[in-house]
């Protein structure tokens, strides 16, 4: 059951958790935390209409959390970023290094926290609006606003940096 | 279905208005993916495969044995904690115990009183039996009565005498302050 329902989820809540953290180790600790909670409340298991929203939701708040409790500077996400190269690379990794990746890797995570979020989950992770909604807890038209705003801004900016190389 | 650059770019601008559902933007997924771009869309080929290396991003493989070794962990940790839990549970148990051991011998006690009194009622099956008993009772009581009187009678000469003695002293004192009226 735990291994057929959740553990399979595990790379989606990794991802969000980096998109979050910026930092693919803090991001590691947060699926392992949420795993933990899962397992021990898998008595409940069965009353959890998505499982995998509820996990998503889960991951979020952690990495919230963490996020807080760090007290670092608001452009710390932005530098950690630019560590994740140095990780072990996988060929996807290596694609990443391309200089454009790596703007556009910029773009999002200098995007405020909402946005960057619900980019993540639709445009990375493919989810509809409801889903979007049961996990971040917004409703229809705030998902849609902050959607819309993060898909231009970085559309906006990236045209920019094309046209002018800033 | 393949699209030309053209379609894909009515899709891309309901995509910047997010109009596009899902479907759609699979259709622009797969068309980014795809070799030969028009120049006019490379900036959004670009963004487009960022997503799709984002969506790559994995996990590696021994992470399925570190979790599931930190569970474990854990569920032992909650053990000792249900541990805990059963000594408190354990002492709550006792006290509930003493409290209805307590109870059981107060109630035998006032079990017992009971019967007591039931065997004092039932000494008389006979209601002469009981009348005569009841004539002794007061009897006795009657010529106790007779020698407290007698005593009490002692007592009373006492306090006659002192009335007495007390009457003669206030005729004294009136006579002293008629004197003392006449004086003034």
């Amino acid at each position: 059951m735990f291994e057929s329902r959740v553990l399979p989820v595990k790379n989606k809540l990794f991802r969000f958790a980096f998109r979050l953290l910026g930092s693919s180790e803090e991001a590691k600790d947060v699926v392992q935390e949420v795993f933990i909670k899962v397992w021990n409340g898998r008595d409940q298991m069965e009353s959890i209409e998505n499982m995998e929203a509820w996990c998503m939701r889960i991951t979020r708040n952690l990495s919230l959390d963490k996020i807080r409790s760090r007290q670092r500077k608001a452009t710390d996400p932005i530098e950690e970023s630019f560590d994740i190269q140095n990780d072990t690379q996988t060929p996807y990794e290596a694609a990443e290094n391309n200089e454009n990746m790596q703007r556009i890797n910029q773009l999002i995570a200098s995007l405020p926290e909402k946005q960057r979020q619900v980019m993540h989950l639709r445009d990375i992770e493919g989810y509809s609006y409801n889903e979007i909604c049961e996990i971040l807890e917004l409703d229809m038209n705030q998902v849609k606003v902050n959607l819309f705003r993060a898909r231009n801004s970085v559309r906006e900016k990236f045209i920019k940096i094309n046209a002018y190389g800033l | 279905m393949p699209m030309d650059s053209k379609e894909i770019g009515q899709l891309l601008e309901k995509y910047w208005n997010c109009e596009t559902t899902l479907e759609d933007e699979q259709i622009l997924r797969s068309y980014f993916n795809g070799s030969d771009v028009p120049d006019q869309l490379k900036d959004a080929a670009e963004l487009f495969r960022f997503f799709e290396v984002e969506r790559k991003r994995s996990l590696d493989t021994n992470f399925d044995h570190t979790v599931m070794r930190s569970v474990k962990k854990t569920e032992r940790q909650a053990k000792v904690v249900s541990m805990v839990q059963w000594t408190r549970m354990a002492r709550i148990a006792a006290g509930i115990g003493v409290v209805a051991i307590a109870g059981y011998f107060v109630r035998n006690e006032v079990m017992k009183s009971k019967d007591q009194a039931k065997a004092i009622e039932d000494t008389f099956t006979d209601p002469k039996d009981a009348l005569e008993e009841t004539k002794k009772a007061l009897m006795m009581i009657s010529k106790s009565f007779g020698k407290a009187k007698t005593g009490a009678s002692k007592i009373n000469m006492f306090n006659e005498a002192e009335k007495k003695i007390s009457g003669k002293d206030d005729k004294e004192n009136d006579k002293a302050s008629d004197k003392d009226s006449k004086n003034i």
